[in-house]
């Protein structure tokens, strides 16, 4: 700590507080500290910088137009859903030049949805389907009979006689991506999006069109079979 | 008796930034928003910085025991009355009064340790107290609200101040006040001003980024930020081993204080390591400039009192100045914040590799976690909580859990980082005032000495 030393009132300069005892500052005094300082302020400041310090910022969203892989960890209807929801998403997020989750959350948000965004939506949708096509990743559509017949109000006879078509007559009869076509045509997404009470509410009725248009498909097979 | 009042006087000085680890707890406790909570320093400082010069011109007409003791009262009586606050507008108004006692008993402790002490002594422990008292102030508040409550910091003040009364009032008699005879030393105190603002964003922001930002208890930041006062207590040894100039010394101060504050700013991470070393920058610069500016500006000024009161005014309106900019900045970039992290949150949900209806369940939880926070940085550990999720998908809600977590810090840290950075604006401003007042003094030197040279020339 430095004193104060008693002493007459001062004039001219400011006074010094600490006398160097009336010899002149060397080099080493004058220098030591402010080359000390500068190193431990390079220091710091070069390994923190090294280090990422100036990335140190939250995840910023990828590009809707580059196309990315999804997964799901469901399986059947639902992870179909899922990865054509979070494709769907995207392809509309791109149309519309904002970000998949900007987009998210505006339509998590209440309210009426515009043109642009119905439209976008659709069209995204059916890009998905046509991306899972064109990737192979779209499973055949006997894979998903079981699941929409099960819970489908159908007389027990008419699911047992579907179920017991071999899986070869049901893919040919139907293509997966002609019925997720037609289950996205028939969607009313406004007014499916006026009544998403948060952005998840899309992947369940969205998989809900998709079982009724998978259920709807195969009776239609079923009928012209017969 | 010298140490009570030393004690004192750095208990009135801790107070000008004791509360900072408390403030999410009052924000909480006394439904207060952002910028009222700011206010609970702001009027302390405000008051204290204020009312300091007044205060001492008025020891020039009373016995300076007496004022002293009736200070150090309302100090402590202010005190309770900030612990029993129920409204924010209580606490504020009740800061107001704890400041003008604090005026009387900082300034009036000043003239009773001389008179207890000697005039170099008894200075050196008057600003060594408040050296202390400024650098300590979060470290305790941080302690006692971890330990106890927010109002456990203003309760402990009242039985110091209970003890230093009477040794105030037993203090030997001060002799009469020496005439008004120099002018305060203006720039000392201006940098005096300057560099307690930025100090104010190095202990102020980091605080709430420790605690609002990065959710460590206040106990935790308490002891991270404790790495300061340590560091401005190994400045001294330092400066007597390298027998650096004052000049340089504050110089070099402002700009380690300003290279701590761009490290504050630069985190690569939400690790507390990575606050200690540039920490220790600050605290080695607040060791190397605040004695020395406060010892410069009132160094063979009379009447000593005034020109204490000047230092004490320079630095607490510093600290107003800081949160009055400050506090805005971060507030508005805080808000700002928001938009990210959500996006991010959003992202990392949508690609969790978790079952649909357990996203489902999280943003749910989630959104109601943030519509919780009214705006503050969210803790999302209770959404997380209530989830009823199967046991095989509970690894993966962790690791979500941990990103999400990870995406909030790096939002507060980024809301934070143009704050940090005015603060060292501020020290390296504080740098250019010591730079220039010595290449003035330097100049005024230069040409008195060929004056004087002429002047033997010519006889």
């Amino acid at each position: 700590m430095t004193g104060v030393p008693l002493g007459p009132p001062p004039s001219g300069p400011p006074p010094t507080v600490r006398p160097a005892g009336g010899r002149p500052a060397g080099v080493m005094r004058v220098l030591g500290l402010p080359v000390l300082a500068l190193v431990l302020v390079a220091g710091v400041l070069g390994v923190q910088l090294d280090k990422g310090g100036g990335e140190f910022e939250p995840l910023r969203p990828a590009d809707a137009c580059v196309e990315r892989g999804v997964t799901s960890q469901a399986e059947g209807i639902e992870g179909l859903t899922e990865r054509l929801v979070l494709l769907g998403v995207d392809g509309a997020a791109c149309r519309l030049g904002v970000s998949r989750e900007a987009l998210t959350l505006e339509l998590a948000q209440p309210g009426e949805r515009s043109d642009a965004q119905v439209d976008a939506l659709r069209e995204g949708l059916e890009d998905a389907v046509r991306r899972m096509k064109r990737d192979g990743t779209l499973p055949p559509a006997s894979d998903l009979a079981d699941e929409a017949l099960e819970d489908a109000d159908l007389n027990r006879f008419l699911k047992a006689a579907i179920r017991a078509l071999p899986d070869k007559v049901v893919d040919g009869a139907l293509k997966t991506d002609d019925v997720l076509i037609r289950a996205i045509d028939d969607l009313d997404l406004r007014e499916l999006l006026g009544n998403l009470d948060d952005q998840d509410d899309l992947n369940r009725q969205v998989e809900k069109a998709v079982t009724d248009a998978v259920k709807d498909s195969l009776l239609d097979r079923l009928r012209n079979l017969i | 008796m010298a140490p009570l009042l030393a004690v004192t006087v750095a208990l009135v000085l801790a107070d000008s930034a004791v509360v900072t680890l408390a403030l999410p707890d009052i924000v909480l406790h006394l439904d207060a928003s952002v910028t009222e909570v700011a206010w609970v320093l702001i009027s302390f400082n405000l008051v204290l910085g204020l009312a300091a010069v007044p205060t001492a011109m008025s020891f020039a007409r009373a016995q300076p025991r007496v004022l002293t003791a009736l200070g150090i009262a309302l100090f402590a009586g202010a005190s309770a009355w900030c612990a029993a606050a129920g409204s924010i507008e209580v606490l504020i108004t009740a800061r107001c009064l704890q400041a003008l006692g604090g005026a009387w008993a900082v300034v009036g402790c000043l003239e009773l340790l001389v008179a207890e002490r000697g005039e170099r002594r008894g200075v050196a422990t008057w600003v060594t107290a408040g050296v202390v008292g400024t650098a300590a102030g979060p470290f305790a508040g941080g302690l006692l609200t971890e330990a106890f409550s927010w109002q456990a910091i203003f309760v402990v003040q009242v039985p110091f101040a209970v003890l230093a009364v009477p040794a105030a009032l037993r203090a030997r008699a001060v002799p009469p006040a020496e005439p008004d005879r120099h002018r305060p030393a203006l720039l000392p105190n201006i940098t005096l001003a300057l560099m307690s603002a930025a100090l104010t964003a190095a202990l102020f922001l980091l605080v709430l980024l420790l605690v609002e930002g990065w959710r460590h208890s206040p106990g935790q930041a308490a002891l991270t930020v404790s790495v300061v006062p340590v560091a401005a207590l190994a400045a001294r040894p330092l400066v007597r081993l390298l027998r650096t100039p004052p000049d340089v010394e504050i110089a070099v101060g402002c700009f380690l204080v300003a290279g701590g504050l761009a490290g504050l700013a630069l985190p690569p991470s939400a690790d507390l390591a990575w606050t200690i070393a540039p920490q220790a920058l600050v605290g080695l610069g607040l060791g190397l400039t605040v004695d020395q500016l406060t010892s410069q500006a009132m160094h063979l000024r009379l009447p000593r009192v005034r020109h204490a009161a000047w230092t004490i005014g320079a630095r607490h309106l510093g600290v107003v100045v800081g949160l009055v900019v400050l506090t805005p900045v971060f507030t508005a970039d805080l808000m700002d914040a928001q938009e990210p992290a959500e996006v991010a949150i959003t992202s990392l949900v949508l690609d969790a590799p978790l079952p649909p209806q357990d996203k489902i369940a999280i943003a749910k939880a989630l959104g109601d976690a943030l519509v919780g926070e009214r705006g503050r940085v969210p803790d999302l550990g209770p959404a997380f909580d209530s989830l009823d999720l199967a046991p095989a998908q509970q690894p993966a809600a962790d690791r979500l859990e941990v990103q999400l977590d990870e995406q909030l810090e790096r939002a507060a840290t980024h809301a934070f980082r143009d704050s940090f950075l005015i603060g060292g604006g501020l020290a390296l401003l504080a740098l250019l005032v010591v730079v220039l007042t010595s290449v003035a003094g330097a100049a005024t030197g230069a040409v008195s000495g060929a004056a004087s040279t002429r002047r033997r020339v010519a006889s």
